[in-house]
């Protein structure tokens, strides 16, 4: 079946849009205002890129402080070359940006060079995932007492992220983000463990977790009874175990014991 | 709550900003009377957004204003657009659900702009058919709303206000007359805004938009960085001599000023529609 003549047009204004003018499409318009055919594409391909970048910017705003405009503007103009947006959603834009910062963007950054940058982008986009998600209303402190047996498993809500990292950035996001400055990120050297969570009502809060208790929350949201996940982190003494049961506790972050 | 305007006083909107929900949230005593707020800001997010909306709803009607419905566009709706959309719907009870008139991208790529379509009968017959998927979905009619242009097609074969008009008849939906647009297209396109909303029956029409423009020099260029302009006041007195009930918004997303610059703009809009209305005859 041949393509009709509004499936070929639209096809060719986006990959004008996206990609490179099509001389066809160009053919068959005409520019408004005094704008020539290929000006008023323009109009539109130049509109493409910029709110790409400035989607990348909102959700990676700490990114963005730490390159400087120049590097982030490359970094945001490389990255939108090879990825084209798939979603209505402007803010799901940029799932794939921490990685790309990691490998690929190197090569477009001419004054910066942040090894830890793939991390703090994969922080920010689960900052912006978890700002998104639905609060849960998790079990007071005195029921998850009551109910939290040896062999109990704990179910966390679904506004909790747990967040291994290589490099110690939460730090680096936590500064004034009311300053726009270029950032010199203070040490960054070393690998982070983190809780994000939310629960009703709240902004979504950061916690920095020792290896020991990452590995026991890790474990519980494994679906690993209680006993048995804190037992499993190693270095976790009782002091420890208690200390972070008060935390889970207090956080609200379990809705159910099974 | 109210759900939906009525009466004879003028029933003027803002564009609800997050700018702006601090200070909407202390309740503070204002002067517009509904707030539009755009879908996909909401559709996808459980987060402070949705919360200050449906706060917002507690005392203000809701319009709900998409920029990513792709109406015109040959594969239609995303899926899971319309389903996203409904929920958030059924939440927010809007008294009004719109889109654009156009198309937002091809083969899955979405470009976030709004592309004209042709006036063309296949893209009349196509918008139709992907409008009575959408009001099937939402259960209920929904509004389409004109958009500026920066190129126009030579395979086109009616005027703008022609295919619109043609669009809603066949379509069975209603108009957002966007006078602000009306005006950015016939100065693009060479033709007199005068005549376009002229030709838009009063029945059609569900609501209007007011913004501002910015003149490039070569083109002018749909920003809504700005208040609307004298020639922009002077096309919405004589659309709202018309029809004075109908809802009326201003729109503004760049540079968006404080509340009261805002809401000036409101009251404008509202003394004009006022003045309009007292002209009729009783």
């Amino acid at each position: 079946m041949t393509d009709s003549p509004l499936e070929i047009l639209q096809r060719r204004f986006v990959r004008s849009v996206t990609f490179l003018s099509d001389p066809d499409f160009v053919k068959g318009a005409t520019g408004g205002g005094t704008l020539t055919p290929e000006e008023a594409v323009d109009v539109y391909r130049k509109g493409y890129p910029a709110r790409l970048t400035e989607a990348l910017g909102e959700t990676f705003e700490a990114c963005w402080r730490v390159l400087g405009d120049e590097d982030f503007f490359a970094a945001a103009a490389a990255y939108i070359a090879r990825t084209p947006s798939t979603s209505y959603n402007l803010s799901d834009y940029g799932a794939s940006f921490p990685d790309f910062l990691e490998g690929g963007a190197a090569a477009h950054l001419k004054n910066s060079d942040a090894p830890f940058l793939g991390d703090l982008a994969r922080f920010e986009w689960t900052f912006k995932e978890l700002f998104h998600a639905k609060p849960h209303e998790g079990l007071s402190a005195a029921i998850l007492a009551a109910q939290a047996r040896p062999e109990a498993v704990l179910r966390f809500g679904g506004a909790v992220r747990l967040l291994s990292l290589k490099h110690r950035v939460h730090r680096i996001w936590s500064r004034d983000r009311s300053d726009a400055s270029p950032l010199t990120p203070p040490d960054w050297t070393g690998a982070e463990t983190l809780i994000l969570y939310k629960d009703e009502g709240n902004p979504v809060f950061v916690y920095e977790l020792t290896a020991p208790e990452f590995q026991a929350l890790t474990a519980l949201a494994a679906g690993r009874p209680l006993q048995d996940a804190l037992a499993s982190a190693e270095g976790l003494d009782a002091e420890g175990a208690k200390k972070l049961f008060a935390f889970i506790a207090d956080a609200g972050i379990v809705t159910e014991v099974r | 709550m109210t759900d939906a305007p009525g009466g004879r006083e003028s029933f003027v909107g803002v564009g609800l900003r997050s700018v702006h929900y601090s200070h909407l949230l202390s309740r503070p005593r204002v002067a517009v009377k509904w707030f539009e707020a755009i879908s996909e800001n909401y559709m996808d997010s459980e987060g402070r957004p949705l919360e200050v909306l449906l706060k917002i709803r507690e005392d203000f009607p809701v319009a709900l204003h998409g920029v990513s419905l792709s109406i015109g566009g040959v594969e239609g709706p995303r899926p899971g657009y319309l389903e996203r959309l409904k929920t958030l719907s059924d939440r927010v009870r809007p008294f009004l659900v719109t889109d654009h008139l156009c198309f937002t991208g091809a083969h899955a790529s979405n470009v976030h702009d709004l592309l004209p379509l042709p006036y063309t009968e296949e893209a009349v017959a196509t918008v139709a058919r992907n409008v009575a998927r959408a009001q099937d979905a939402l259960k209920r009619q929904i509004a389409l709303e004109n958009v500026s242009s920066y190129l126009s097609y030579r395979e086109s074969v009616m005027t703008e206000w022609e295919f619109l008009v043609a669009v809603a008849r066949r379509a069975g939906c209603k108009i957002l007359l966007d006078v602000n647009n009306a005006y950015v297209s016939a100065m693009n396109h060479g033709f007199a805004a005068e005549a376009y909303v002229d030709a838009v029956p009063t029945e059609l029409v569900a609501q209007i938009h007011l913004g501002g423009y910015t003149d490039t020099g070569k083109f002018l260029f749909d920003t809504h960085s700005r208040a609307p302009t004298d020639p922009v006041w002077a096309l919405y007195r004589r659309v709202i001599g018309r029809m004075p009930q109908i809802p009326v918004l201003i729109e503004w997303d760049e540079d968006v000023p404080e509340w009261s610059g805002l809401e000036a703009q409101a009251v404008k809009a509202a003394t004009i529609a006022e003045e309009e209305r007292d002209r009729q005859p009783a």
